[in-house]
């Protein structure tokens, strides 16, 4: 019999099981960013927005308007967001309508300052 | 989908939702992709070629990958839709038949890393109708697998009720699917 | 019934008289016109008694002149009926064909008379009754024939085409003559019905000698191989109507020297002779189609395939000799009027396809295939004619090349009934190759009309062509012509076996034609078919796609993209095959054949070719001129300069010679 058979039998079956359940490794993927609005200010918010390269991040007043669609997961916002900023883990994305992957985020983090 | 040459028809028309459901049974069996390169960095497809690997294996969820357009159900469309390839990609989606359905796949399709300007129109839903946004940069294979899967109707998508604010209280899908 | 042949031939040749003499003034459109006119009549009246003749099956006689200038006999004998006919139809066909092709002027006034007079002379070779009158005829046939060749001698490469053509026939003429004469010595007459009756007397060795003579001389006009060198020569120099009478007719009248010799007046023979006809014909016919797809000139091309089709004919002759020689005299009658079926259809269709060529180089300037392209829509009418003309002589359904070759395989086939098991293998091999040839000349003829007429306009030429003035009626009764003679098959056929029957003494038509319009190779259980229901049924198929399309029509909406191409920005005429590449597979398939030179020239040393174009050349090799011709041209020099001390220039040395011989007589006379 043909070794590669052998073989397969004692590493058994390596096909992913999506969509029953998501392969435990995709935890390193590469995510796009989550906030925590407590911790955000108006001035790391405009940090963020010129570390974005590919203009994901905007600010509209007191709220960050982050664009999942444009987000390459290159991770700037990560190191300059500090902690503000964690990846979000979601890679699974998908979606019919574009405008459900403009999420916004409230710039909590002056009001907290203050008091 | 674009059904009968309109693109996403008006929920009001019993015929084309009709239309629209049926075409989704089928396809949700047996779909043929044809991946269009608008001028992309070819990453993405990279993890496209490896969704035919045994690890990610698409044949076994019914998708197959054809050549030519005329014999696809769907396109799925890389690149920030260079104008030069503007000429490609609607030769490519007015040679699909009826119905089909448009997937854009990565950041730069969705509008990312390339604005508009005079070489480029930056997504690609300014040049055809796109159904299914797939983001990432490139989207890994799964992601692939879950955008194609919320095409035919087999899934349904996630990223609506998703929030990116750690600290409120509305949190991911209610479906709870493990991280 | 006699006199009605006989004065509709006269009538015809007094016409094509009359057409020199009208060619006088043909410096005028009005003497083009009325030459071609008078032409044409005498051809429907040399058509009316080619028709008369094969169904009456009794020639008549006519002697003219006296003894003290010298007698001709011409005697219209069954045999030449169908070379009749198809003369009589080149020359309709040419007639309706010429005033609208040659410009008025001295040079087509000459053309004229020379053509008409070719006419005359051609007719006089098939109604020859005597050797005399025959080779008389022939030397005039040849000679108005070269004349027509070189109407427009300015041109590069005519005088060339011309004395390549007039060489030949003059060295086929020797051997004629010695043909002629080894039987007029040894039957002790000139008259060809007295040759006839005696040649059973000649012995075995003359008679053989005799035959392969004629076999060669005749087989130089007929274009075998490797006699043919003068069909590529001539035929792209002379004008169109010009080539088509040498393709259509005049190749035909060797032929016919051919089925004179072997059948009528040699009176059969031993089957060796048959089996060398058969060869030569079937090698003709394979390295005619082989040669014939290297060329990039439609009118070179035309001229390889005729010498395919000759090869074809002369395959059928032989195999026939070769049947009736093993005792099947019915397969050998078969045969025989297959070759004289395939001979009226190859000159219908090849007047056809050269008459077209002459429109397509007049109306875009070139001949040259790889300059040519989308010209059905520029030249619809002759893109449809040329079609028909393809069509036929690729022998595809329901026309009458499909009808003729296919009685040619069903001949052959039947070599199993033969007693020698070596000769019935060497049919078959026969068989085989011009079964090989069928398939190449489907190829060939695909590109010859695929080529020029579809994809895009390869050059500006070829863009600009347009279908203004351009002659249609001349090639359309031919197009007609060749539908009539693939479905009303039974009724040639019928015409042809009266032919047989005055020829051979066999009446086959019990065992050829079927009540029901079938077709049987002169053997019940074998096979049979109908060219009629067979046409009758491809149009009833054709209806099929065509009742489902117009009863679909309204109820379906289409949405009609455009074709999908890959996604290219635009077609470029340098995007589609050239006939150059088109061939290409049979080249590299056929390579130790062509032993082709290709030279590549780049101008830089860079292999992409970025800064500068690549230049390819590709050519075949002659391998016939150069290691037969030219050998026996310099063997020629050579014996003529041993020879060139006699002729020194000194009168003295010449007065000797005439006391010498002077000598010689008295001493002979003496004695």
């Amino acid at each position: 019999m043909a070794f590669w058979f052998y073989r397969g039998l004692r590493k058994g079956i390596v096909t992913t099981r999506y969509p029953r359940e998501v392969d435990p490794w995709t935890r390193d993927l590469p995510t796009p960013p989550a906030f925590r609005s407590s911790r955000l200010t108006r001035a790391l918010a405009d940090r963020l927005v010129a570390a974005c390269p590919s203009e994901a991040i905007r600010r509209e007043g007191e709220e960050l308007v982050v664009d999942l669609g444009r987000c390459t997961g290159c991770g700037r916002c990560l190191a300059v967001g500090g902690e503000a900023v964690a990846a979000s883990g979601e890679f699974l994305l998908a979606t019919a309508e574009r405008s459900s992957l403009v999420k916004r985020v409230p710039i909590g983090g002056d009001r907290e300052a203050r008091g | 989908m674009t059904v009968d040459g309109q693109a996403r028809p008006e929920a009001a028309d019993a015929l084309a939702q009709e239309l629209r459901r049926r075409a989704l049974a089928l396809f949700g069996r047996s779909l043929h992709i044809r991946t269009v390169d608008t001028g992309s960095c070819a990453v993405c497809e990279s993890e496209i070629r490896l969704l035919s690997a045994p690890h990610y294996d698409l044949h076994r969820l019914g998708f197959f990958f054809t050549p030519a357009p005329r014999h696809a159900d769907l396109l799925m469309v890389t690149g920030p839709a260079i104008r030069a390839a503007d000429n490609l990609l609607l030769k490519a989606f007015h040679a699909t038949p009826d119905p089909k359905a448009v997937i854009a796949v990565g950041a730069c399709a969705l509008g990312g890393v390339y604005g508009e300007d005079e070489l480029v129109h930056g997504s690609v839903d300014q040049v055809v109708p796109v159904d299914v946004y797939v983001p990432g940069c490139p989207p890994s294979p799964l992601a692939l697998l879950q955008g194609l899967l919320v095409a035919v109707g087999r899934l349904e998508e996630r990223v609506a009720s998703l929030s990116l604010d750690l600290d409120s209280d509305r949190r991911a899908a209610a479906d709870g699917r493990p991280r | 019934m006699r006199h009605a042949i006989a004065g509709l031939a006269i009538g015809a040749a007094a016409a094509w008289l009359a057409a020199a003499l009208a060619a006088l003034a043909g410096s005028r459109r009005v003497g083009v016109r009325g030459a071609s006119w008078l032409s044409a009549a005498g051809g429907a009246a040399a058509v009316a008694s080619g028709v008369l003749l094969a169904l009456h099956g009794a020639g008549t006689t006519l002697h003219l002149g006296s003894t003290t200038v010298g007698a001709a006999t011409f005697r219209i004998a069954p045999l030449a009926a169908p070379f009749i006919v198809l003369l009589g139809a080149v020359a309709v066909a040419n007639g309706l064909y010429a005033p609208r092709y040659h410009e008025p002027g001295r040079g087509a006034s000459a053309y004229l008379i020379a053509y008409n007079l070719a006419l005359v002379s051609s007719l006089a070779v098939l109604a020859a009754g005597d050797a005399v009158a025959f080779l008389v005829a022939w030397e005039a046939m040849a000679l108005t024939c070269y004349l027509l060749i070189l109407r427009h001698h300015g041109r590069p490469d005519v005088g060339a085409g011309a004395f390549l053509f007039i060489a030949l026939s003059e060295a086929g003429f020797v051997l004629i003559v010695l043909a002629f004469a080894i039987l007029a010595a040894r039957t002790g007459s000139l008259d060809l019905a007295t040759i006839a009756h005696r040649a059973g007397r000649v012995p075995l060795g003359w008679r053989s000698a005799a035959f392969l003579l004629a076999l060669v001389g005749f087989g130089f006009k007929a274009g075998l191989v490797p006699l043919h060198i003068w069909l590529p020569a001539a035929h792209p120099v002379a004008p169109a109507d010009g080539s088509a009478f040498l393709s259509g007719m005049v190749i035909k009248l060797g032929v016919y020297g051919i089925a004179l010799f072997g059948v009528v007046l040699l009176a059969g023979g031993p089957a060796w002779w048959g089996l060398v006809t058969m060869g030569a014909g079937a090698v003709t016919a394979v390295l005619g189609i082989l040669y014939a797809l290297m060329e990039r000139d439609l009118k070179r091309f035309l001229a390889f395939s005729s010498i395919e089709n000759v090869g074809i004919i002369l395959t059928a002759l032989g195999a026939g000799m070769t049947f009736t020689a093993y005792r099947q005299p019915a397969i050998g009658a078969l045969l025989l009027i297959v070759a004289l079926y395939h001979s009226l259809n190859h000159g219908v269709y090849k007047t056809l396809l050269f008459q077209e060529a002459g429109v397509i180089e007049h109306a875009t300037g070139t001949r040259d295939l790889d300059r040519l392209g989308g010209l059905v829509r520029r030249l619809p009418r002759t893109a449809v004619i040329f079609l028909i003309g393809t069509l036929a002589i690729a022998a595809l359904p329901p026309f009458n090349g499909f009808v003729s070759e296919w009685m040619v395989f069903q001949g052959l086939f039947q070599g199993f009934r033969i007693s020698s098991h070596a000769v019935g293998i060497l049919i078959v091999i026969a068989g085989a190759l011009i079964a090989l040839t069928g398939g190449l000349a489907i190829n060939a003829f695909a590109r010859a009309f695929g080529i020029p007429f579809l994809g895009m306009p390869r050059s500006n030429q070829a863009a600009g062509a347009h279908e203004r003035g351009q002659p249609v009626i001349g090639p359309a009764l031919l197009a007609a012509a060749c539908a009539f003679l693939g479905v009303g098959a039974p009724l040639v056929l019928t015409a042809l076996d009266r032919v047989a029957r005055a020829t051979t003494g066999l009446d086959i038509h019990a065992r050829l034609i079927v009540p029901q319009l079938g077709v049987i190779p002169a053997h019940t259980d074998f096979s049979e078919f109908s060219p009629t229901y067979l046409a009758a049924f491809l149009l009833a198929v054709l209806a099929v796609p065509a009742v489902i399309y117009l009863a679909g029509r309204p109820r379906a909406r289409d949405r009609r993209p455009p074709v999908w191409d890959g996604g290219i920005l635009a077609y470029k005429p340098r995007m589609q095959y050239t006939a150059t590449t088109h061939a290409n597979p049979v080249r590299v398939t056929f390579d130790p054949l062509y032993q082709p030179h290709i030279n590549v020239e780049r101008v830089s040393e860079d292999p992409a070719g970025r800064s500068g174009p690549v230049h390819y050349r590709f050519s075949v090799t002659p391998i016939f001129d150069r290691y037969l011709y030219r050998p026996v041209v310099r063997l020629v020099r050579a014996i003529a300069l041993l020879a060139r001390p006699i002729q020194s220039g000194d009168v003295n040395l010449y007065v000797f010679y005439v006391f010498v011989v002077v000598l010689i007589a008295y001493a002979v006379y003496a004695s």
